[in-house]
């Protein structure tokens, strides 16, 4: 193993690792106390970063990428799952994002969540998003690549219901989970039809060759995830939910790391993109939804977390186009640009008057007039229609919950109904317990 | 079998029975006596499956597992569950499930199925407040009955080495069998028996007889090797019923509140795609099936635990409705809750991860249209799954008590170690899926096997 493949394997496994020791030691006993996690954070982002610079310098002149076998994490017969870690003109950038945002963000939280409750559990956290983006970003496969999702969706849904002594950010978690869940299926059936019709999902040494017809399909699954996973409309209603959560997560998710994981995938697979019209013009058309929906919607958000939530979707639409377009670098360079500056606004998020006050007597308190926006222009009833439409979030969440939630619990209560039948009368009077509003698992999330 | 084989086989059975009989004579120090008897029937099968070769390890692997899970069981009982009644029906049911594991009779195999429901069918010991679990266990041992016994009268034998490939009895015998199968797995319509027993009876001896998963045993030892000619016609059918079985219980789940049934639920639905796997005839699929077997048992044995443990120190009127907010109390319950849940429904880490994979790719290959059903149950699973979880522990910090223990060390290194169990294994799966492929193959291999034309009359 050369130098440049050792850092790649210590850069991707170490927040793993300080993970797995730091939960296995609470799990017998051990609480570290702030000041101890807090110097330990640093240190594995510290080294981790220190590694990526070195990796930079080392990379040899002429690579075009470091390449890490593991050999296969199992094999059955024809199929194996490669564990292939992969450093390229892509994914370097990604590892960088990741490595420096997620020590920064564990520094500022250091002092953010001092005397929390969960201050152990957000680091545990933390550490498990790190590596679990790390691991998406520098997959060799995407059937890795799908591993390193997975955990950091899940990651993502335990600390949207951080406070979870309050039951809005429990049920927001909740529906954020579900929504993850069905566009993750896109993935998981993406890749083995990879599987099925290449015989390989793996990227180490370029995208495996298919048929016109078979592309189509595969980027329209791998679009689902995509679409899921940036919230891009028609899924765009979990992202002001998830603000529930801490502010730095908030930042690093939704304004860096999670909510660019889909423009990631759809740029992985640009080759085979390129090659169906269909899917690009697909990929541009939601792209193009999103950036207006967001930018509607969110001049009607009361709060600031989620007016940022909203400028994000509005610049995530907007990536979704270049990427669309085929236009790589720019995509790549937008989503670096956006993901700094948006981590920087969440992070101020929460001094936000504290600063505008400062600006306005700085000024003199004489700002400039706001408000002279472009829907001033429309007549008065659409604009009114438009408020309205941005007040509701465009009305998506109705719409899910109307076609998708509603007929499923539908069902569900049916199915029930059908297993009373003959039932004894404990079970039946135990079944027949009146329901509380609360109740209702998905459709009853509020923010 | 050699003769120390067949030693240790004979003790790994006798033990716990010997041990049942003598929890219910001295019933003190009944947990002692019920671990003990299970750790012996642990060793034994470790023992047993070291010398067996990887291809033929079916059985002694699940001997070992199941053993494992039944010491598992006798250590995570609370206190007020250690009664002679629940660890005598432990053993009763981990001795009976090893002679059905282990044996290649006919007549012993009806025996050893019907030994093991025995414990539901005594007030004394297990027996579910509910009449469907009696009426489904006693259907799936008729039908099995009828079945091998149009089997032996058509073939004139009842050893499984000596029936395989040649169909005895038939397609009436075929078609019980399956009846056999679908009752006694809980596959649709007939499931609701199992969200029944569990709710109606002791929590975690049930769900020790479901991680018998003796439907799936059925289709492994005699459905596969003596019916490989009509399995290849008459699968499907089987196959699709468990596969919409996975998908129709997850969308029953959605609205459950009963903690104990929505695990039942969520049990079931995974373990109908084991089936699944079993029939996909591919060799990922069948292999998959096989780690998924070990992953659903050892995560939901661990699932019933923490809530067995949870309504004991909460009171058992636990519910879905509201938020209980219990991981205030029990933090490490609530971990190792969350832990078992996520890696039933596949969190990558876990074991479930790797099997779902294999499970999923090889049920796409053989039924691509109905086998996109298997990930969209999985997601409503995880959905359902959490939501539960979300319920129990999270939510306001519950009063009216003052202090309420967490995992006691007993428990907490006994679920620790089933924990590690789904996760070091998830992490480094090729050991497990490596002995699960030589097993696959072979099952493979029962399935291409040509016939050896009719029974000799």
């Amino acid at each position: 193993m050369t130098l440049a493949q050792a850092l790649l394997a210590f850069i991707v496994l170490a927040p793993g690792v300080v993970f797995a020791v730091l939960a296995l030691l609470w799990q017998a006993g051990w609480s570290p106390s702030e000041r101890i996690l807090n110097r330990i954070t640093g240190l594995t982002f510290s080294a981790c970063a220190f590694a990526f610079v070195i990796l930079l310098w080392k990379l040899p002149s002429g690579a075009k990428s470091v390449v890490v076998a593991f050999g296969n994490w199992f094999a059955v017969g024809d199929y194996h799952f490669p564990l292939v870690l992969l450093a390229d003109r892509l994914s370097l950038p990604f590892l960088g994002m990741t490595v420096m945002l997620s020590g920064l963000i564990g520094q500022f939280s250091a002092t953010y969540l001092h005397r929390e409750r969960g201050f152990l559990r957000f680091f545990l956290l933390l550490h498990l998003f790190a590596f679990g983006s790390l691991l998406a970003f520098a997959a060799g496969s995407f059937d890795l690549l799908a591993g390193g999702w997975e955990l950091v969706g899940i990651t993502s849904v335990l600390l949207i219901a951080f406070f979870h002594a309050r039951p809005a950010p429990v049920e927001n978690a909740l529906r954020v989970l579900a929504i993850y869940r069905a566009s993750d299926m896109g993935l998981l059936v993406g890749i083995f039809a990879l599987h099925h019709w290449a015989g390989t999902a793996s990227f180490d040494h370029g995208l495996p060759a298919l048929a016109d017809a078979h592309a189509v399909i595969v980027c329209l699954l791998f679009l689902l995830a995509a679409a899921g996973k940036a919230a891009q409309v028609p899924f765009s209603g979990w992202l002001p939910r998830a603000m529930e959560g801490p502010t730095p997560s908030s930042a690093i998710f939704y304004g860096a790391i999670s909510i660019h994981a889909g423009a990631y995938l759809l740029l992985r697979m640009q080759p085979i993109l390129a090659q169906s019209p269909t899917a690009s013009g697909l990929v541009i058309l939601l792209g193009v939804l999103t950036a207006v929906h967001g930018t509607i919607t969110g001049r009607a958000s009361a709060d600031a977390k989620t007016s940022l939530a909203y400028a994000s979707l509005t610049q995530l639409g907007v990536v979704f186009v270049e990427i669309g377009f085929g236009w790589t670098n720019l995509a790549v360079a937008h989503i670096l640009g956006h993901a700094f500056v948006r981590t920087l606004q969440f992070l101020r998020a929460p001094s936000m008057l504290h600063d505008f006050h400062q600006m306005h007597s700085a000024a003199g308190g004489a700002f400039a007039r706001t408000g002279q926006h472009w829907e001033a222009l429309f007549p008065e009833r659409a604009q009114l229609w438009l408020y309205r439409w941005a007040f509701d979030r465009g009305h998506l969440d109705t719409i899910l919950e109307r076609s998708v939630i509603d007929p499923l619990m539908g069902l569900s209560n049916l199915f029930a109904a059908l297993d009373r039948i003959g039932a004894d009368k404990p079970v039946r009077q135990r079944a027949n317990l009146p329901l509380p509003l609360e109740n209702k698992p998905v459709v009853g999330a509020s923010q | 079998m050699t003769g120390t084989a067949f030693f240790l086989t004979a003790s790994a059975i006798v033990v716990p029975w010997l041990a049942a009989i003598l929890v219910a004579t001295y019933d003190r120090q009944a947990r002692p006596i019920g671990f003990a008897a299970s750790l012996v029937s642990a060793l034994a099968s470790a023992l047993v499956l070291h010398a067996t070769p990887a291809a033929q390890s079916l059985n002694e692997s699940l001997m070992l597992l199941f053993s494992c899970l039944a010491a598992g069981a006798t250590l995570v009982l609370p206190r007020r569950d250690c009664t002679a009644g629940n660890i005598g029906g432990i053993l009763f049911v981990l001795g009976s499930t090893l002679l059905a594991y282990s044996t290649g009779n006919l007549l012993v195999f009806l025996c050893a199925w019907i030994l093991s429901t025995l414990p539901f069918f005594l007030a004394r010991w297990l027996r579910p407040g509910t009449w469907r679990p009696g009426a489904a266990l006693l259907v799936s041992s008729t039908a099995l009955a009828a079945s091998l016994a149009l089997m032996a009268a058509d073939a004139h034998a009842i050893s499984i080495s000596s029936l395989q490939g040649r169909s005895p009895g038939g397609k009436a015998a075929f078609a019980l069998l399956v009846v056999a199968v679908i009752f006694r797995k809980g596959i649709c319509p007939a499931h609701a028996w199992v969200a029944d027993a569990v709710e109606g009876g002791s929590s975690v001896p049930t769900a020790l007889l479901l991680n018998g998963h003796f439907g799936a045993l059925l289709v492994a030892k005699l459905i596969v090797p003596l019916f490989p000619d009509t399995a290849r016609t008459v699968f499907p059918v089987l196959s699709y019923l468990a596969i919409v079985t996975t998908l129709y219980i997850a969308i029953r789940a959605l609205n459950e509140n009963s903690p104990r049934r929505m695990l039942a639920f969520l049990a079931l639905s995974q373990s109908a795609c084991i089936l699944a796997g079993l029939e996909s005839r591919t060799v990922e699929g069948i292999a998959g099936a096989l780690v998924h077997w070990f992953v659903v048992t050892a995560s939901t044995m661990g699932l019933f635990g923490v809530l067995r443990l949870l309504e004991v120190r909460f009171g058992g009127n636990l519910t879905a409705n509201r938020h209980h907010g219990l991981a205030e109390h029990a933090p490490r319950l609530a971990v190792f809750f969350a832990v078992f849940g996520f890696a039933l429904v596949g969190l990558p880490g876990t074991l479930s991860f790797c099997s779902q994979d294999l499970l999923i790719h090889g049920t796409l290959v053989s039924h691509p249209l109905t086998g996109l059903l298997l990930p969209i149950a999985t997601a409503m699973n995880a959905v359902s799954f959490f939501r539960l979880f979300t319920r129990l522990f999270l939510g306001r910090r519950r009063t009216g008590f003052t202090v309420m223990a967490d995992a006691l060390p007993r428990e907490r290194w006994i679920l620790t170690a089933a924990v590690l169990f789904v996760v070091v294994g998830g992490l480094f799966p090729n050991a497990i899926v490596a002995r699960r492929t030589a097993e696959a193959h072979t099952v493979e291999q029962a399935l291409r096997t040509p016939l050896r034309g009719p029974v000799a009359r």
